[in-house]
């Protein structure tokens, strides 16, 4: 979860290995070297522990994982947090969902319908609030995010309101197994995808001109611009995951796009580290497992999901990276002195 | 349209315009004074909704008795968050600030929501009234004396809240610390109470709100939802941190909600309001009436 940024210096003299360089190259890479072995065990694990119940846990913290990842994009990045972002998950589904019901659509073509819808609504909101201050955004897609859930409960012809639709499975299989290396691929390309923007050019220069705006403008970076590539693609992820979970769950209400679930993904990616995107993919394999055991006391989970976002930004505003940083340091000193 | 059904839109309107009036100037305080995005603004509001109905059912206190725990009880808890909360984080915090609250208040407006489930659970605690009685004006056209009051209520909230501000020193200060936070310490302001007492001054705004309107919104854990909403939406319209525009804001939005409502039904009158703040941000993003915070661009 190391950053291009504090790319590390431990050894200076060329000759001793070739390791120093592979690594600077492995952290400029699309993929973090923390990555690498992640990403392994996230491939085996099912395949070692063959378990139903365990492939349906990956699957979902895999889910979840994901929505933290994208919105650490923007959380992390830019300092403009999506406080609608359930409802661009919902208007991913719900697009998905309709097209796949009403004109028979393979939700292979509505996946990225509703990313493209989800991308849309984004780059509207982005475009009209991104170029003033940061909190902004926030209430404005907040209000966005309201007006879709309101839009879904009160299009009942369409959406059948409060009642939900069901949707077509992508799979025929009732295995997990299949869904949950689909989704791995879509979050694995969603990653790298998510890299590239950060260490384009433009990228680069708003990190490290440390997203300060007038800087930003006399280097020639027009911060806006960025700003709003970064919002729209993040919103477009977070529909294309949405048309996943429609077509992974089945049932669709207008409740997903509840504020609350916000709360929940953004808990995870500031517990996990902003600006770190893994960080709360990894976070959300931590968490939920354990609270499928509070499956029936929602109250709880939220509570404890409230708690721990309150706690992690008064006492520890590093997050789970930080703690991870703080280790691979001390390991790192201690090798220096042997 | 006849003059009933406008009569009954417009009592609607005005009196729930008082009530967005007291907690928007509640939220737009926080904002202006000590840069803080108060999302469980609305939980406040359930608080004062809760010790109202306590006091007044439970215990059986007279109404206005009832009415002003309520508010003293949003006080404490105001004060309390504050000092545990809102102060260690302004302690951590180096930049993003706005953004910290917001997140902060968040996670905290969860935590309450979901305790107060947890432990009075989901049943709703309202009364049909206060006060009995109507006001008759003409035969057709007439008011509860129980909404009536709720809205004197409010108006006196608002108005001793106005004159806190503009007459007391402690009130001075307030004001000093929204204008200039390093001048006001210089002349001997000190800053943690000060923040404090505004923070629980905004907390117990949005209690009387919650309190006067026991018989209207009854007390539920979800109860603070709707009406943080709307006061978000009126300190957005007006100007964020702008104290006088989110009152007068309050009635509008009051007022121009009850007419949507009528003529759009619930579901699409929060897409108009949403039509309305684009339009409103597109055209001058600090506000209708300005926004007191400094640089709204990010320039």
């Amino acid at each position: 979860m190391t950053d291009v940024t504090q790319t590390n210096q431990t050894d200076s003299s060329p000759t001793r290995s070739i390791w120093p360089t592979v690594w600077r190259w492995l952290q400029d890479s699309p993929i973090q070297p923390v990555a690498w072995p992640l990403l392994a065990i996230l491939l085996l694990l099912p395949v070692v522990f063959r378990d139903a119940y365990l492939h349906r846990l990956l699957a979902a913290s895999l889910l979840f994982g994901a929505q933290a990842m994208v919105f650490d994009f923007t959380g992390g990045y830019i300092n403009a947090v999506n406080f609608g972002f359930a409802a661009f998950v919902g208007l991913g589904a719900y697009t998905s969902g309709l097209l796949a019901v009403n004109a028979g659509i393979s939700p292979w073509i509505g996946m990225p319908a509703g990313a493209l819808a989800a991308g849309l609504v984004g780059f509207i909101t982005g475009a009209l609030t991104l170029r003033l201050r940061g909190v902004y955004v926030s209430i404005m897609a907040w209000f966005v995010g309201l007006a879709l859930m309101a839009v879904t409960y009160a299009m009942v012809g369409l959406t059948r309101g409060a009642q939900g639709i069901n949707v077509p499975y992508l799979l025929e299989t009732p295995d997990t197994l299949p869904y949950y290396y689909i989704l791995l691929g879509m979050t694995v390309v969603i990653y790298v995808v998510l890299r590239l923007v950060i260490h384009s050019r433009v990228g680069l220069a708003f990190k490290a001109i440390g997203q300060n705006f007038e800087a930003a403008r006399a280097s020639g970076v027009d911060p806006t611009r960025y700003k709003l590539i970064n919002f729209t693609l993040s919103c477009a992820c977070a529909g294309l995951l949405g048309g996943f979970y429609a077509h992974f769950v089945g049932v669709l209400t207008p409740g997903m796009m509840v504020t609350d679930n916000t709360i929940e993904v953004m808990a995870l990616s500031y517990i996990g580290g902003t600006g770190t995107l893994l960080g709360g993919l990894v976070t959300a394999f931590l968490i939920t497992p354990l609270f499928d055991y509070l499956k029936g006391l929602m109250e709880i989970r939220l509570i404890i999901y409230g708690m721990l976002l309150i706690l992690t930004m008064i006492l520890y505003p590093a997050g789970l990276d930080g703690l991870f940083q703080w280790l691979v340091g001390r390991i790192k000193g201690r090798q220096k002195q042997g | 349209m006849n003059l009933t059904v406008l009569w009954n839109l417009l009592v609607t309107g005005i009196l729930r315009g008082g009530l967005y009036a007291l907690m928007a100037g509640g939220l737009a305080l926080l904002f202006g004074v000590m840069n803080i995005c108060n999302f469980a603004h609305g939980e406040l509001f359930v608080v004062g909704a809760y010790v109202a109905y306590f006091a007044y059912v439970t215990f059986g206190l007279p109404p206005l008795l009832a009415i002003l725990i309520a508010a003293g009880a949003s006080f404490l808890v105001g004060a309390l968050l504050e000092k545990s909360l809102i102060l260690p984080l302004r302690r951590r915090s180096k930049g993003e600030w706005i953004m910290n609250t917001f997140l902060l208040t968040s996670g905290l407006s969860v935590v309450m929501q979901n305790t107060a489930q947890r432990v009075w659970g989901v049943r709703y605690r309202g009364i049909t009234q206060y006060w009995a009685g109507t006001i008759r004006i003409t035969p057709t056209m007439s008011v509860a004396v129980d909404r009536a009051v709720a809205f004197l209520i409010a108006v006196v909230g608002i108005t001793g809240f106005w004159l806190f501000l503009r007459r007391t020193n402690v009130g001075r200060a307030i004001r000093a610390v929204s204008q200039n936070e390093t001048g006001a310490m210089l002349v001997g302001i000190d800053l943690d109470n000060i923040q404090t007492l505004t923070f629980a001054l905004g907390s117990m705004l949005a209690g009387l709100g919650g309190a006067s309107m026991l018989s209207l919104i009854p007390a539920y854990p979800f109860a603070g939802g709707k009406p943080n909403i709307t006061s978000w939406f009126v300190v957005t319209v007006v100007g964020l941190g702008n104290v006088s525009g989110s009152i007068v804001g309050g009635f509008i939005v009051g007022l121009v909600e009850s007419f949507a409502f009528f003529y759009l039904g619930s579901g699409w009158q929060d897409v108009f309001s949403l039509g309305v703040i684009i339009l409103i941000l597109l055209v001058k993003p600090s506000g209708l009436f300005g926004s007191e915070v400094k640089g709204v661009l990010e320039r």
